[in-house]
């Protein structure tokens, strides 16, 4: 920000009366400029806003892939919102929404209350909580999450001895979606880092005056801690749920490429993805995806809207 | 069609995605060019086949006898498993770029007919490059539709019962031809009541079954370009499932489900199951027990309703070589050395020059001869019923469907509409 106020502003006057050799050197510093911009540039407008606007025309068409897409308007939209099968995309996505991205935050903010304290082997601690956001995205662990939450396996085992007996989370339609939900928290790493960065930047003398009025560690962390941090916590709330919306990885692999039992974890992209590439119906597809994006613009709106009302910016206190 | 203006912007947008497509395809393979001719006269055929590790072992070993016999043809191998196959296939496809060879099956023949994917290999086999004869059991008709031939069989084989020996000695029930459905459910009883197993892995949620009862009763389960059968019959065939899931003769689902990718049969928590008769093989290599065949219960303790299926070759309707194409799939279902190296892993074998030349020596493989030549015997094999496009869609929401009738998650009424209502959509794809 300061960067911008300091950066000298040229008077108009002067630049009309630079000389020739001076508007070519610029030129060719800014064609300099577009020139190391081009693979971005090119990358982009080829392999993300081309096809989100051909996706977006796919969206009012019939496409199969083969015969060329025929126009059908809003069909694919009407569709879709009576197909049961997507109804029940969106019931799975927003539990999974709902329950995943408070539980992941809570325990973010936990770990990173707790080693936010200086102490011994603190830089060891901090690796090995990231550690798993490291290697959360791959496939591999979707795997060892099947195997953990199968019938008979540790969770299993586990769970027995308090008597507990479901026969195993992943071919249970009632229970799989939490195993994936505890992948989602055993990623916290991300969140935890940026909690972390927040947490450092609370003046200590806050503390210190609320110590000597005689408020508790929960006083403390209620009235002081969780106001300062309101802005990490709202990037992170941001953040993480748009993130949860559009799980995928984690539910095409726990439920060995089919999105079940049951329908059970048949989050919203993976129908999406069955949709396009199982079924070639590559109009309904794109017209999910829209509809996915149209959503989580205004979750975000909704979210940005909510901040006003408990986002603390310090500027604004002053 | 529209103005000029609509195709203009569609032309801009299919060149977006067109070379969208094709960055991503030339990121992908490494390459974007042509390589599949060279000066010298060299011809490299792309061969794109699904299975398991030992087909692959034995399918890259005929590439290598086809390389030495035709030295001027290489073959680029293609491999994954069987979802990840059609998923692949059908963006090859679309993108004009699919295999110029490759392992296909019933249930996709018209599909990719509809969409002018498939050779018609008749052309070549009047050209003298390859030969349809010698064809075992009128296997060769599985690749004829609308008078082309679209697919050559490599392998036969039919639906069966593969059950786990030792459960069923320990029980005492014995598997016979021609037993009935009600016999058939007697003996599972007897194995919950005997080995403490369930009997059967989940029967209701497989489509291929459920066409062969409703063969045995006089209908089938597509008809030339829809379902053979009502709501109401498969409503009923789903409430008999979910009764027999309640009361233990059936796996428990949630069960099956977490073994997977191994089969409940072989992972030990049914005695039988009702799939390809060549499967049997696979279940030897993954179970501990000793697996065998046993014949499909019938309704009136004649007719099984069976018909050989089969994994067969087709060929890209674009492909620059077709010459060669039909070469090689004529060296792949007719040469005795490639019969030898691949047994009975597609089937049994389907030319009689294959077929003699592979004599099983294993239990497995012997027992896959005995039942296919017993079944054959017993005069039970009929005619191989249509398969219209969209029938593997179909087949993907049978067993999503009745997954979700046996776990208790759907009435079985209702998941009986939703198939209808799913196959027509996939009818009209």
């Amino acid at each position: 920000m300061t960067l911008v106020k300091e950066a000298p502003v040229r008077p108009a006057k002067k630049r009309s009366t630079a000389p020739a050799a001076g508007r070519r050197g610029r030129r060719r510093e800014n064609l300099a400029g577009y020139l190391f911009m081009s693979p971005w540039l090119a990358g982009f407008l080829l392999l993300t806003a081309g096809p989100m606007i051909a996706s977006l025309y796919y969206a009012f068409t019939s496409y199969n892939l083969f015969t060329p897409p025929k126009w059908v308007g809003l069909d694919n939209f009407t569709t879709m919102f009576q197909d049961p099968r997507w109804q029940k995309s969106v019931e799975v996505t927003l539990k999974y929404v709902v329950v995943a991205t408070p539980l992941k935050l809570l325990l973010a903010l936990g770990v990173a209350l707790l080693l936010a304290q200086s102490r011994r082997g603190q830089g060891l601690y901090r690796a090995a909580f990231y550690m798993p956001s490291l290697i959360g995205a791959s496939v591999s662990v979707g795997f060892v999450w099947r195997a953990l939450f199968s019938d008979d396996a540790i969770v299993d085992r586990g769970q027995k001895i308090f008597g507990l007996d479901v026969g195993g989370w992943i071919g249970n339609p009632d229970y799989v979606l939490y195993a994936l939900v505890a992948l989602s928290i055993w990623q916290f790493g991300a969140p935890m880092v940026i909690f972390l960065a927040g947490l450092k930047q609370v003046p200590r003398e806050l503390y210190e005056a609320a110590e000597v009025d005689g408020a508790g560690p929960f006083r403390r962390f209620w009235n002081i801690t969780l106001p300062m941090i309101s802005p990490v916590l709202f990037f992170n709330v941001l953040l993480e749920s748009i993130h949860a919306f559009q799980v995928f990885g984690s539910a095409y692999v726990v439920s060995d490429t089919r999105c079940g039992p049951a329908d059970a974890t048949l989050v919203y992209t993976c129908y999406l993805y069955q949709k396009g590439f199982k079924e070639a119906q590559m109009g309904f597809a794109s017209a999910m995806a829209w509809t996915l994006v149209v959503a989580v613009a205004l979750v975000t709106a909704v979210l940005f809207w909510s901040q006003k009302k408990w986002v603390h910016y310090e500027e604004a206190a002053k | 069609m529209g103005t000029s203006r609509n195709v203009e912007r569609r032309t801009i947008l299919k060149v977006a995605g067109a070379s969208a497509a094709t960055l991503g395809l030339a990121a992908t393979t490494g390459c974007g060019g042509d390589d599949s001719g060279s000066g010298d006269g060299t011809v490299t055929l792309r061969y794109a086949w699904w299975g398991g590790e030992p087909r692959t072992i034995a399918i890259k070993k005929t590439i290598a006898l086809f390389e030495k016999k035709y030295p001027k043809i290489k073959i680029k191998p293609e491999f994954t498993d069987y979802e990840a196959f059609w998923e692949k296939f059908q963006t090859q496809a679309s993108g004009g770029n699919p295999p110029d060879v490759f392992q296909n099956a019933v249930g996709f023949l018209r599909k990719y007919d509809k969409r002018g994917v498939l050779l018609d290999l008749k052309t070549q086999a009047d050209a003298g490059n390859l030969s349809l004869e010698n064809f075992r059991n009128g296997v060769l008709a599985n690749g004829q539709v609308d008078g082309k031939q679209i697919g050559i069989p490599v392998g036969a084989n039919t639906m069966a019962l593969v059950i786990d020996l030792k459960a069923f000695k320990k029980a005492g029930v014995e598997a016979k031809m021609g037993w009935t459905w009600d016999e058939y459910f007697d003996a599972l009883q007897t194995i919950q009541d005997k080995a403490k197993i369930a009997g059967d892995t989940g029967y209701c949620s497989i489509m291929y079954l459920y066409d062969l009862y409703l063969r045995q009763n006089g209908k089938a389960f597509f008809t030339d370009s829809d379902l053979g059968f009502t709501e109401d019959d498969l409503t009923q065939w789903w409430e008999d499932g979910y009764k027999r899931v309640r009361s233990g003769l059936i796996a428990d689902p949630k069960k099956v489900e977490q073994v997977k990718p191994l089969s409940a049969l072989s992972a030990g928590l049914a005695a039988s199951e009702f799939t390809w008769d060549n499967f049997s093989i696979r279940y030897e290599g993954e179970g501990e027990s000793d697996y065998g065949l046993a014949p499909i219960p019938t309704t009136d303790g004649k007719q099984t309703g069976q018909y050989l299926g089969s994994l067969m070759l087709s060929a890209f309707s674009g492909t620059k070589h077709p010459k060669e194409v039909a070469q090689f799939i004529d060296f792949m279902v007719h040469d005795p050395e490639v019969g030898k190296i691949m047994g009975y892993d597609r089937g049994i074998l389907a030319t009689t020059e294959q077929y003699e030349a592979f004599t099983p020596t294993d239990d497995n493989n012997k027992g896959v001869k005995a039942y296919e030549e017993e079944v054959a015997a017993a005069g039970v094999l009929g005619k191989i019923t249509p398969h219209p496009s969209g029938a593997d869609i179909i087949e993907a929401a049978f067993l999503r469907l009745g997954g979700e009738v046996t776990q208790g998650k759907t009435k079985p009424a209702d998941a009986a509409k939703a198939l209808f209502s799913e196959a027509k959509a996939a009818f009209a794809g």
